[in-house]
């Protein structure tokens, strides 16, 4: 009936020698022709065809080289599964040839090559395998230590495979959210009835299947199946939505699906899963069994069926069941001759549709024979369950040796999700087990592999999984235990030969060049469990990751080991399951940037931006330093929206603000503003900021920029957690912009925009009011970080870009100077104020960082007492302190380190500069430090800073370096 | 060519074993739980250095499977506080002469290792590890974007979150290969007489009189009076055994590779703010971790969340990767001690000593650990390069001060 | 991933929480505790290879502060609730 398919008189658009007359669900559109490079060279191809179908048709066998020998390699798998076709397709590298469709003018080349495919130099390698077993870079290069790194250069210059062009941009790709009560994975037969099943019991169902469409093997390999039928039923059915093209690459916990299509992620939540993902054809090893025209029996019938290609001449075809048979009929039918089909198994009589063929039963391939290609293979009798070499062997001219001896369930979401192996001995097959709740499988994946079979457990898996999700009923066991029975009346068997008595290199690992002797020899060094074999001989880590070698390398490893395969185990199997583009995996460039109401403002005002936190700040306008003079002498402005901002409401307020800060809170009257500190129970400093009690039982806490959203958190811990009666928190960071208004002007400047009186007596120092500005509800609060009588202005966030422009606006006379972070850090430091988390870390504690004054260490408890306690009792080993420079232009860098000679003239670190400005105002280098405590308690101590091989001097300073008494703030 | 390969080329014989399987005897010595690089250090150094061989290695699974093969394999020495670029240093020095050592080749490849700035305050933290390491004598510099584009093809435009303000450099600093570190370390333990059981999982400790008496293993039990806990993630549960809390809580810790590229990258990238380190194999791959896991568990299981957050930060630095594939993530586990510094010597229980509490950076310090823990073994006193990681320190309020570096870049 | 049933929102990605660490009671009155119990209240941690109790933040939801009772080998979570003071016999 294959040959059914195949529609004569159509040669006339046939292009390349390989080229097939139109076949029944071909997958080309052969009405036009488009055009691509390989190496350079311009090859045709239909609308629908991959990289690898067309050069195939074209009549190119080598597609790659091996990663270590230079070995050329052609299509082995067509399936995506090998690394035999990774090419470089533009600036993309490892693209597999046989799933990527050509496009117009698409550019491919060979990788790892040089200088050409045809002629790769490194194949020179060979020469020398037998003194580079597997691990020899272990073994050599030691001596002498200095020329490792020239080794190591030449290691470096033969690794890797495609090339990534610095240029390429990040490019366009997304990610989409999916729900679906029932998720199937893979569209194959068994995939299609379990979504059909699962839907027609009310589940809402999605399909994912990896290639163009669905169908799976019955698009290609299969005997007389209603694929039709089915495909049409699939596409009526409301409750099924199928996503193709759609690989599912893994499983997360709970059911969390991760699928890719092209530049898409979807991020499935399934609430049943059926897995019908199917199967990889395994490989044989026999002698130069990587030799281009070797390949495995699903890669003809797709490159037959799909593309319409012819894959070879003349053909041997190794096989150990049945598949084997139905692709040596499919090749007859594509006109290839057969000349021999080999069976493992014995054989008899002459299969239907077989006359003319030999056929050879309990024979193998001893040897695939050939330079470059294959010419012939060599093939021998099983004896006595060994496999002998000479004996009986004959030698078969061909240029196509088809392998299809055995599957190997595509177990990878089974396993990541906590399925387990048991190794079926009757079968020589996989079979999964421990399956998590609502985790279902069908079809070839689970040892399926009659059509009927695999429909009907489809059926059940669907069911069941619907059931799962409380649609319908779950199958009766009595369906479940009748299909099981079918499957083991199937009485299939994978070959189990694990390797022929050859003399050549037989690979076990396309990707790594990895042997059977290799795999050998790694074992009797030690390394003989399956994990130590993967590391040491880097088998099935590369791009496959053991798709093709893991099934073999586990009999192989048994077999010379001399255990069962079960008790040999396997390498854990780790997502994902094909590999994904870090572009799909991002998504696209989202990395969120908070920006304040004022944000382009600051920007047409030539504001130079920096990151803080999760905010953007204008640094300065341009010349900080004048920035700070202004504020010294007449007036600036600055958006200080970052700020954390929380407010507290409730009867409890004040006992919640005692525990969290280190500072007396009971006793603070409405109207009032303090700074507080806040610690942890170890006394570590978490932030600072200032706390109002704007009215009865409501207080507005302002928290560092950066700590806004931890201390939000932390409060709301300790509220939830028991110290929350009378207490409610509300986070108003974002709802509220705040601007503070600082230097001697700022008085006149804002009561020009506000009826509250604000004179000193009115608003005095550490006062908090309500107030209008520029018709705006706003709070005041009178504080100074700057040392400058300062007003901070909080209001609405909607109305932030007006407040502040009126302020602008009516700062005119006063030469109103908008101020920025650098400004402020000079401001600051010039009154020895700290900036939490710079002048401090994740040690300091409050008394250490000569914040003694606000700690009240005789109120009741509070979160770090018992440590500070602790800390007073002991005094500090390390304190922070001021300083001022002894070469009064000389800033030292933050950072640098503080030290002095020990006895012996080394230099010992002794302390570190956390913050160093010139002060404009005082036209000298200052700024504050850890220092021991003993150098620290006396100002006018001199100390030792260390930059870049020069020792500077500085003084310990004690308290402010500006305005020390505070008369400033007082005005 | 090394005449060892020139032999192994023409002969028929099977190669010489790098370690063999040994009976369980039912007294060592000294009981290692751990085979992992730390766990065979300690017991190459204590055959090598002390002349003790009567040593098992316990291992509940094979050689490495634990943090030894699953981190990112990145060597460096430039620390924040002087006591830990001390003991790094020691470390680096170690891995420098390895391969000579253990005749084996561990592929120490000191391409140089950059720490990322993005911030202001991140640039001082730099300065500040800078300082601190070149007055140790450790080679560690601030550089800026000009020479951070001549290492590597970093994308240096305008970032509107992580713009790349400077970074600070370590030459020194490298990677490894970390599987063979653990196989050297076993065949020399192995060839002076340690024993090394792999598949052999610690049950139960003996503790009498608040002395270690002997270990319960699935294969048996073991006479001894000296047990050493090297293990990583399993620390708690292995103290558990003989009674002691530990202060630390244990995290997963991802990483991935990406399928082999011709090598593009020849140092290695770290960003704190981004949760991303980088490097590129000698294979070709890029390899990638992270910071640990959102939430506190035992579990290996990879997760989606950490694939999409590295491919972001990985992208967000280097734009041109975005079609480069991931070919494979997996977990280990760290145990998070409260100031980032592990928990090193002697405990309450005589005959029970530790080594864990490793955090994110326990590999790099393997050779030192084994050779400073082996001479506490047999000397019986704490060598001055790990007296600050002693676990009374806690009790003492004289904390290491290495989570400084992490909470600056406010 | 993970889901978390938030006692006030329900079911939940786990990447709408934070995470808080074991539960761990704040002495009644850390003045007069014993200096190892206070030390063990400060450093010392369980890290339990079983099911752990421990709190959790619903930071991008309800901002509620709850426990959960999951193992951590498996990560299956057993339960979720609010912090009360009969749950914890008043400690903090």
């Amino acid at each position: 009936m294959q040959s059914e398919r195949a529609i004569a008189g159509e040669s006339g658009h046939n292009r390349g020698p390989n080229r097939l007359p139109a076949q029944a669900g071909e997958v080309l559109d052969r009405s036009t022709s488009i055009r691509f490079s390989f190496n350079g060279k311009v090859y045709s191809a239909h609308p629908g065809d991959t990289i690898a179908s067309a050069l195939t048709a074209a009549g190119v066998r080598v597609l790659s080289r091996s990663f270590k020998y230079h070995r050329p390699r052609g299509l082995l798998c067509c399936s995506g599964h090998c690394p035999n076709c990774l090419v470089q397709v533009g600036d993309e590298p490892n693209v597999r040839a046989c799933q990527q469709p050509v496009e117009e003018g698409m550019e491919v080349q060979a990788q790892n090559v040089w200088p050409s495919l045809e002629r790769d130099l490194m194949s020179v390698n060979q020469l020398f395998s037998r003194f580079m077993p597997v691990g020899f870079y272990y073994k050599t290069f030691i001596h002498p230590r200095s020329l490792w790194p020239f080794y190591e250069g030449m290691l470096r210059r033969a690794a890797g495979l495609g090339k990534v062009d610095p240029e390429t941009p990040w490019g366009t790709f997304d990610k989409q959210y999916l729900h679906a009560d029932v998720v199937v994975v893979g569209g194959g037969p068994a995939g299609i009835s379990a979504a059909l099943s699962a839907a027609s019991q009310g589940a809402r169902v999605l399909l994912c299947d990896e290639n163009s469409a669905p169908g799976g093997h019955l698009r290609f390999a299969a005997a007389a199946a209603p694929l039709a039928a089915l495909l049409k039923e699939l596409e009526e059915h409301p409750g099924i939505e199928v996503l193709s093209d759609t690989a599912v690459v893994g499983w997360y916990q709970d059911n969390w699906l991760a699928a890719v299509r092209a530049t898409r992620l979807f991020k499935i939540r399934a609430q049943a899963l059926v897995v019908a993902t199917g199967a990889y054809e395994r490989p044989l090893l026999f002698d130069d069994n990587d030799l281009p025209g070797v390949m495995l029996g699903s890669a003809v019938q797709r490159l037959i069926h799909l593309f319409g290609i012819k894959p070879g001449e003349r053909a041997v075809v190794a096989t150990a069941n049945d598949d084997g048979w139905q692709v040596a009929a499919d090749l007859r039918a594509a006109g290839v001759q057969v000349a021999a089909v080999v069976d493992e198994r014995p054989v008899e009589g002459v299969a239907e549709g077989m006359e003319g063929v030999r056929v050879l039963g309990e024979h193998y391939i001893l040897a695939a024979r050939g330079a470059g290609a294959v010419r012939a293979a060599l093939v021998a009798p099983v004896e006595g369950g060994g496999h002998s070499a000479g004996t009986g062997a004959q030698e078969f001219p061909c240029d196509l040796i088809v392998v299809s001896a055995g599957w190997t369930p595509a177990a990878d979401l089974v396993y990541t999700a906590g399925g387990r192996s048991i190794y079926d001995e009757e079968r020589a097959e996989m079979r999964l087990s421990d399956l998590p709740p609502g985790f279902y499988l069908a079809g070839r994946v689970s040892g399926t592999h009659g059509v009927e079979e695999q429909l009907e457990e489809g059926r059940l898996a669907g069911g069941a999984a619907a059931a799962f999700c409380g649609w319908g009923s779950a199958p009766e066991a009595a369906e479940i235990a009748a299909l099981e029975e079918r499957k083991t009346a199937e009485k299939r068997r994978t070959s189990e030969r694990v390797r022929a008595a050859g003399k050549k290199k037989q690979f076990l690992c396309y990707c790594e060049d990895v042997t059977d002797g290799d795999l050998e020899t790694a074992v009797a060094e030690g390394y003989d469990s399956m994990e130590l074999l993967k590391r040491y001989s880097t088998i099935s880590m590369g791009p496959c990751q053991g798709k093709m070698c893991s099934m073999n390398a586990l009999h192989l490893c048994a077999q010379v080991r001399g255990q069962s395969v079960q008790e040999t185990g396997r390498t854990t199997s780790r997502p994902p399951a094909k590999p994904v583009s870090l572009g799909a995996l991002a998504g696209q460039n989202m990395e969120p940037v908070q920006r304040t109401p004022i944000h382009n403002w600051h920007q047409e005002r030539g504001a130079k931006m920096m990151v803080a936190g999760l905010w953007l700040r204008p640094e300065h306008y341009g010349d900080p330093e004048a920035e700070v003079r202004a504020v010294r002498q007449g007036v600036g402005l600055i958006d200080v929206s970052t700020l954390g901002k929380i407010q507290l409401n409730g009867p409890g307020v004040p006992d919640l603000l005692e525990r969290v800060y280190v500072n007396q809170w009971r006793k603070l009257g409405v109207g009032r503003v303090r700074y507080g500190v806040m610690c942890n129970d170890e006394g570590v400093v978490l932030d600072d900021g200032v706390c109002a009690h704007t009215k009865k039982e409501e207080w507005y806490m302002s928290t560092t920029s950066s700590g806004a959203s931890g201390i939000f958190e932390w409060m709301q811990w300790w509220v939830q957690a028991g110290w929350g009666a009378g207490v409610h928190l509300t986070d108003l960071t974002d709802v509220y912009s705040a601007f503070n208004l600082s230097g001697p002007q700022s008085r006149a400047l804002l009561q020009k925009l506000t009826e509250r009186d604000l004179a000193n007596e009115a608003l005095p120092y550490m006062r908090v009011r309500a107030a209008r500005v520029a018709g705006v509800p706003c709070r005041l609060l009178r504080i100074g970080f700057t040392g400058e009588l300062s007003y901070e202005i909080h209001c609405p966030s909607a109305s932030g870009l007006h407040v502040w422009e009126a302020l602008m606006e009516a700062g005119g006379e006063f030469n109103l100077v908008p101020f920025g972070v650098e400004a402020q850090r000079i401001l600051r430091l010039e009154k020895a104020h700290i900036i939490v988390g710079q002048d401090t870390d994740a040690t300091s504690d409050p008394l250490a960082a000569d914040m003694a004054w606000a700690v009240k260490l005789d109120k009741s408890d509070f979160l770090g007492k018992r440590e500070l306690v602790r800390v007073a009792n002991e005094g500090s080993r390390q304190r922070l302190a001021g300083f001022v420079m002894e070469g009064a232009e000389e800033v030292p860098e933050e950072g640098l380190q503080i030290v002095e000679r020990d006895a012996g003239g080394e230099l010992e670190i002794i302390g570190w500069v956390t913050s160093s400005r010139f002060s404009p105002t005082l036209q000298q280098a200052i700024g504050l430090c850890w220092l021991p405590r003993e150098v620290a308690a006396q100002a006018g101590n001199a100390f030792t800073i260390y930059r870049r091989g020069k020792l500077l001097r500085a003084r310990v300073h004690h308290g402010a370096f500006f305005d020390p008494q505070g008369e400033r703030l007082n005005m | 060519m090394p005449f060892r390969l020139i032999r192994q080329g023409f002969s028929s014989g099977p190669p010489p074993r790098m370690w063999r399987s040994q009976p369980l005897k039912d007294h060592y010595d000294v009981v290692i739980i751990g085979g992992g690089a730390h766990g065979l250090a300690c017991a190459y150094y204590l055959a090598t250095e002390h002349g003790i061989t009567d040593v098992a290695v316990l291992d509940k699974n094979y050689i490495g499977s634990g943090g030894s093969g699953r981190n990112t394999a990145i060597i460096r020495s430039n620390y924040l506080t002087p006591e830990g670029v001390l003991f790094y240093n020691e470390s680096v020095k170690l891995y420098e002469r390895m391969s000579a050592d253990l005749k084996f080749n561990v592929m120490f490849s000191q391409r140089g290792h950059l720490t990322l700035a993005h911030t202001d305050g991140a640039v001082n933290t730099m300065r500040r590890r800078a300082e601190v390491n070149q007055l140790q004598g450790v080679d560690s510099r601030l550089i800026w974007p000009d020479e951070i584009g001549r290492l590597c093809p970093l994308d240096l435009s305008d970032h509107p979150r992580y713009p790349i303000l400077a970074a600070l450099y370590h030459p020194p600093g490298g990677i490894i290969r970390h599987d063979a570190v653990v196989w050297g370390f076993a065949h020399q333990a192995d060839k002076r007489g340690v024993h090394i059981h792999q598949q052999t999982e610690v049950t139960g400790i003996h503790v009498e009189g608040g002395k270690v008496r002997g270990v319960e293993t699935t294969r048996g039990r073991i006479k001894t009076g000296m047990v050493h806990n090297a293990t990583a993630g399993w620390g708690s549960t292995i103290a558990t055994m003989v009674g002691l809390k530990l202060p630390m809580n244990t995290f997963p810790l991802q990483a991935c590779v990406t399928e082999p590229l011709k090598p593009f990258l020849n140092v290695v990238v770290v960003s704190g703010s981004l949760h991303v380190y980088v490097s590129q194999s000698d294979r070709g791959e890029l390899v990638m971790g992270a910071s640990v896991d959102p939430f506190a568990s035992y579990s290996l299981d990879s997760s989606l969340d950490f694939l999409e957050g590295i491919a972001g930060h990985m992208l967000e630095l280097f734009p041109f990767l975005s079609k480069v594939r991931v070919l494979r993530q997996w977990a280990g586990l760290c145990e998070m001690p409260p100031d980032y510094s592990p928990l090193m010597g002697f405990t309450p229980v005589q005959g029970f000593v530790l080594d864990v509490g490793w955090g994110t950076y326990g590999f790099k310090a393997s050779p030192i650990c084994g050779k400073t823990m082996a001479e506490l073994i047999a000397s019986g006193r704490t060598p001055e390069l790990i007296a600050p990681f002693r676990l009374s320190r806690f009790a003492e309020r004289d904390l290491v001060g290495e989570k400084g570096a992490a909470s600056v870049g406010h | 991933m993970l889901i978390l049933e938030c006692p006030n929102c329900g079911p939940r990605n786990a990447s709408e929480f934070r995470f808080g660490g074991e539960y761990k009671p704040r002495p009644q009155d850390p003045m007069a505790a014993g200096e190892e119990e206070w030390v063990e209240y400060l450093y010392m941690r369980d890290n339990t290879m079983g099911v752990q109790k421990e709190w959790w933040y619903h930071n991008s939801g309800c901002g509620m502060w709850f426990l959960a009772e999951r193992h951590t080998r498996t990560s299956e979570v057993l339960k979720t609730y609010q912090w009360s003071s009969d749950t914890a016999s008043g400690d903090v």
